[in-house]
Parts: C-alpha cells; structure tokens; sequence
C-alpha cells in the first residue's frame, strides 16, 4: 500500500464523516419507506458523531466526544419517538410508505 | 462558587417548569376528577411560578446577586430575561388556547369514570399533553440561555421533540398523525443538518462554548470550514422557523394538527430557532474585528440570509394568497412573517452607528426582531385561536373561507378579536404589527446608510419586505372582509369554550395596547434586551486576547468577550 493511503489524518475522518452524512442526506430524500428513512437520518446523525471524535482526537481535548455522548441520547430519543409513530402509522394504513399519506396537499 | 453552581443557580424557572410538568403528569392521572380537570390550570401556575422566578434570578440586565459571578451569566446577554419573559406569558396565552383539545379526544373521553365504569389512567394522557407544552417551553427558555453548541442542541431537541407528540395526539383524525410523521421525519434530518453545522464550528475552533469561539474568531478570522458550519447549521435552523429550504412541511403540518397545537407551532419552535440564529450568528458577525465596519457579518452569509429571507417571504405571501383554507393562508403567512424577521438579523445590533450613533428600535436589527417575535406571536396566536373556537355543526373543524363567511352576525366578539389580529398581522397602525415592521424596515435602512461593501443588500430587502407587506393584505383582508361582508352560512357554532375564547382576547388587546400605547413596556424592554451586555456580563473568554484590547472593546449583543469596564 503507498505510504500516503497509511497515514490518516483529520481530513480523512472528515471526510467520511461528510459521505456517511450525504449518503444519509440522499436516502432520506429518495427512499419511500418510513423505517429505511429513519435509518438514513440515524446515518447523517452518525455522520456527524464520527465529525465530532475526529475533531476531538485532532484537538486533543474530550469536549468533541462530551458531544457525541449527547448526540447518542438524542438519537435514542428519537429513535423511540420515530417507532411510536411508525407503529401508529402501519396500524391506521396498513403500510409504511409515504405515498400513501397524501391526504392533505396544495 | 464554581460555574456549574452558578449556571444552575440562575437556572431556577427552568426548574420550577419542569417541576410544573411533573406536576402536571400527575394530575392528569389523578383519581380524583376535579384534580384531573384542574390540569391546565397547574400548567399555568408553573409558567407563572416561572416567570416570578425570571424577575428574581440575577441577570445581565442588573439585579445583581453578589454571590453569583458575573461571567457565569446565561447566553444570550440581556436577552435571556427578556426572551423567557416573552414566551412565559405566550406561553400562558397558548395554554388558555389549548384548553379542552385532549379533552376533546375520544380516547380521553372514554378514559373517564362515568355510568359505574372506573377512571382508565392507561387510556388517559391529558396530564401528557400539557407537560409536553411545558417542556417544549422550557426549551426555548433554554435555547435563550445558551452558551455553548452543546447545550443549544439540546435545548433545540427539547423544543422540538415534544411538539412531535403533541401534533401527532392533537386529534382523532389521521390527518393529526400524517402531519406528525411529516414533521418529524423532517425535524429529524433538519437536526442532523444543523447538527453538523455545529460539529464543523467544533472541528473548526475545538471549542464549544460561545465566548471562546468568538475570541478565537477575532483572532483567526473565519475558516471556511468554520463558515460551512455556520451555514449549515443556519440552514437547519430554517426547519424551526419555516424558512425557505425547510419551510415544506409547514401548510401541511399546520393544517393536519389540531388548531390549539397549530398555534404552539407557528410561535414556540420558532421563537427557538430566532433565538438559536441569533447566537449561532453571532459567533461569526457582530464582532469587533471583521472588515472596515464592525458589526458585519461574513459576505457570503449576508448575502446568504438576504437571499433566505427575500424567498421565505415571497413564496409564503404569493403561496398564501392562492390557498383557501384559513388553517394554510395562516401557516403560510407565519412563513412570511419568518422572511421579515431575517432582515433583522441580516441587520444585526449595531446597524446604525455609523448613521446616528443611537441605539434604538429603529436602528438595531436585533431589538427589532426580538419586538416583531411578540408582536407575531401575540397576532398569530390570537388569530388561529379564534379560528379553534368555532366549529362547524358537525363538529370538525372550520376551514375554508366559506366556513367564515358572515361570523360578525352571530360570534361579534370573535370577529372583532378576528380583526384585530389579521390587521396586526398585515401591519396597519396602530397595531403591534405596524410597529414590528417599521422597525425592522428601520434597521434595516440604517444598515443601508452604514456604507459596507453588501450595504447595497439592504434596499433590496426593504423593496422586497414592503410589496410582500402589500401582497399579504390580499389574503389578510379577504379574512376580515369574508367575516364582515359574507353571507352567514349558519354552519358554525362557537365551542363552549370560555378559556379559549379569553386566550384569543387577551392575545389580541395585547396586540393593540402594545400598539397603540408610545413607550411602552415591549419597546423599551426589547431595545434595553439587544443592548450590549453590562462589562463582564458574558462568559469570559479564556483564549489570549492581546490583539482585540488594542481596539476600544464593543460588545456582541450576545456572547460575546468579556472586556474591560467601558
């Protein structure tokens, strides 16, 4: 392997950090399914986490991975919140894809 | 004491609202009928007890306490009171309006002890519905206490979160659920944006808290990746004002929950997200080292908000004069009203020393919005909660024009509220809307006169903000002429609701004293808000700071560094 692929550096976290983030971005905008569209925001969120570790290994204090402690915890409250309403949602209609809500519109 | 004692200490009224909703979880689970029926009127004690404490607290505007130290003041300055003041007493109003909307709920109503059957408390969640109020309030309470992304973010969520639940079980309707899972699944991703916005400040600076963040921003200038954070986290701020690239959502949101929790809507999340942008904002511009003119924000963020804020009003008037029922023309004028209020943060505080060296309403961008914040929220709320006190015959919920039409003959106490807030809304003297607008124009036209490089920006905003004032009279008083002018249908009939209906009054005799009143307390209290903090009333700053003390020190209105006495 060439010597420049072996030495990571900020900019590497960073960046997949930024495609984690984006790919989460696309799937969210493209996929029709409820659950698959909370995996993808569940993504950029993790997108961000990883953002946040490297900022903090390159500045060499813990505030950056404080952060992600508090990322996490929102997520699993969102998590919780996104199944309630799933489940809600696949009891009324019978399906979990977003085109079938398009009751209200104009 | 050391900061973390000191910070809770001043803490007390988000406290005593947490403490509220507990309360409030328990009553409305309680054995006892009258103890159930009795809980939101627990909710308005907490937000009361709350604002009693607001007045006691020290805080940046004076009332000092010798033990707390002055650096270990909350976020935002002299703002912090004024914005926890502002939405404890809407938040009073909101919970009058909200009155009787989970008593209405099949759920609920089967929950009840009634005919031998004993009270269900597993079916029952009235006490839910008025601690997730409580706690979404708490949050924007908090958001103005911010002093670091850490904390804004979770004051964001808190914000956010519960009104989720609150849209989703508002209503029996699966237009409330549809609306619900539209509105999370969007405030989720618009979380991660913003979000990410603030891990790239982090990475930029490896700091979190505001003060340092700014003192190393004077010294280095701003990176582009500190910009790019900044951006993105503006971006998905936009999602809790409904402006324009996440303002999606919002006619559909508001339309499908039920009208109390539409209300909540259009006021609290966005009070947050005007808050969190002024801070976030404020991190970058509003500085003392940035280009000739001091108070400047980056170019290309002052390019970026003009933009946002041109779109948000123009798609919201042009989209809510096309719409025809009241619930959307109302959720898109409230984005409309978004797009006035980022001229005033375009503006920002110290827009006019250049000009006449003042400091008032008309010049500082700041106090503007922080007045037009009121002023909207006091007119909108009153006037979806007059659209909540009626119903048709068969109980669901008025929504078109039609359903208006002629409501002066039959419910003159409601049209006149009615009218009331749709001319305060469009801004006709001597409302509270007229004055919101005419200082952020002002400030926005001392900006222009500051002669900086973007000061070309400002002209166009005002151009911009007067024909969409004039474009949004055509649907504000097609509302006031239907309900004068129109032909009575006979479909409607105002609930027994009294609360709700007092709600909706006071919000609109608010909106025409403060108007109508010169001087009174909601223009000094706003102009003393924005003003620059008291020396050493901001988190000291830790980094070295010998290049800026060259410099005469000029306060942010917000976080700024701490300097030396003036």
């Amino acid at each position: 392997m060439p010597e420049t692929l072996t030495a990571l550096g900020l900019s590497h976290y960073l960046m997949t950090g930024a495609v984690l983030f984006v790919l989460g971005l696309i799937g969210f905008v493209t996929r029709r399914n409820l659950i698959i569209m909370f995996l993808c925001t569940e993504m950029m969120f993790q997108g961000v986490a990883l953002s946040l570790v490297a900022g903090a290994k390159f500045h060499a204090n813990v505030t950056g991975q404080t952060f992600v402690i508090f990322v996490l915890t929102i997520a699993a409250a969102e998590a919780a919140l996104a199944l309630g309403l799933v489940v809600m949602m696949f009891r009324r209609r019978g399906t979990l894809d977003v085109d079938a809500w398009q009751a209200m519109s104009g | 004491m050391n900061v973390f004692m000191d910070k809770l200490a001043l803490l007390w009224p988000e406290v005593a609202m947490m403490l509220g909703a507990v309360a409030c979880l328990l009553a409305g689970l309680s054995s006892r009928q009258s103890l159930r029926k009795a809980t939101p009127a627990v909710a308005m004690l907490a937000l009361v007890v709350a604002a009693v404490l607001v007045r006691l607290v020290p805080n940046a505007q004076g009332a000092y306490d010798p033990g707390v130290d002055p650096s270990h003041f909350l976020g935002l300055g002299g703002m912090v009171p004024f914005v926890k003041m502002s939405v404890l007493a809407l938040g009073l109003i909101l919970v009058m309006v909200a009155s009787g909307t989970p008593e209405a709920l099949r759920q609920v109503i089967a929950a009840e002890a009634k005919e031998g059957k004993a009270f269900e408390p597993g079916d029952c969640f009235r006490g839910e519905f008025y601690a997730f109020m409580l706690f979404s309030l708490t949050g924007v309470m908090l958001c103005a206490g911010a002093s670091d992304l850490v904390w804004l973010f979770l004051a964001l969520e808190l914000t956010s979160l519960p009104t989720y639940v609150m849209a989703a079980t508002s209503r029996d309707k699966p237009a409330a659920q549809e609306s619900a899972v539209k509105y999370f699944f969007l405030g989720a991703m618009s979380a991660a944006v913003f979000l990410y916005g603030f891990a790239l400040i982090y990475t930029a600076t490896g700091l979190t808290e505001f003060g340092p963040i700014v003192a190393y921003v004077e010294q280095n200038g701003v990176s582009p990746m500190m910009l790019t954070g900044v951006v993105l986290a503006v971006v998905g701020i936009c999602f809790k004002i409904a402006a324009v690239p996440m303002h999606f959502y919002t006619a559909d949101v508001y339309e499908g929950a039920a009208t109390p929790v539409t209300a909540f809507l259009a006021f609290v999340p966005k009070t947050a997200g005007f808050v969190s942008l002024i801070g976030i904002l404020g991190l970058v511009g509003w500085g003392e080292s940035h280009g000739g003119t001091a108070s400047e924000l980056p170019e290309p963020l002052v390019y970026l908000l003009a933009l946002i804020a041109v779109l948000t009003m123009t798609v919201g008037n042009v989209l809510g004069l096309m719409q025809q029922r009241i619930k959307r023309v109302l959720a898109y004028s409230s984005i409309a009203h978004s797009g006035y209020m980022l001229v005033g943060l375009l503006v920002g505080p110290e827009a006019v020393h250049a000009a006449t060296g003042s400091n008032t309403l008309l010049s500082n961008g700041l106090a503007a919005v922080l007045f037009y914040l009121v002023a909207y929220g006091l007119s909108t709320v009153s006037s979806f909660a007059v659209v909540a006190c009626m119903s048709r015959a068969d109980g669901s919920e008025v929504e078109t024009y039609d359903d208006l039409a002629g409501m002066r003959q039959r419910h003159p106490f409601l049209s006149g509220v009615l009218l009331v807030s749709v001319i305060s809304l469009v801004g006709l003297p001597p409302l509270v809307g007229f004055l919101g607008k005419l200082y952020l124009i002002g400030s926005a036209y001392a900006a222009a006169s500051a002669g900086s490089a973007t000061a070309w920006v400002y002209p166009a905003v005002v151009v911009a903000m007067v024909l969409n004032s004039a474009i949004s009279a055509g649907y504000y008083l097609r509302i006031a002429a239907v309900a004068f002018f129109g032909t009575d249908s006979g479909q409607t009939v105002e609930l027994d609701l009294p609360t709700r209906r007092w709600g909706a009054a006071i919000a609109a005799g608010a909106a025409l004293l403060l108007g109508g009143l010169p001087g009174n307390l909601l223009v000094e209290s706003s102009r003393k808000a924005a003003e620059p903090p008291l020396p050493n009333a901001v988190p000291g700053a830790t980094l070295d700071r010998q290049n800026a003390d060259d410099t005469p020190p000029r306060e942010t209105a917000e976080a700024g560094p701490a300097s030396a006495p003036h």
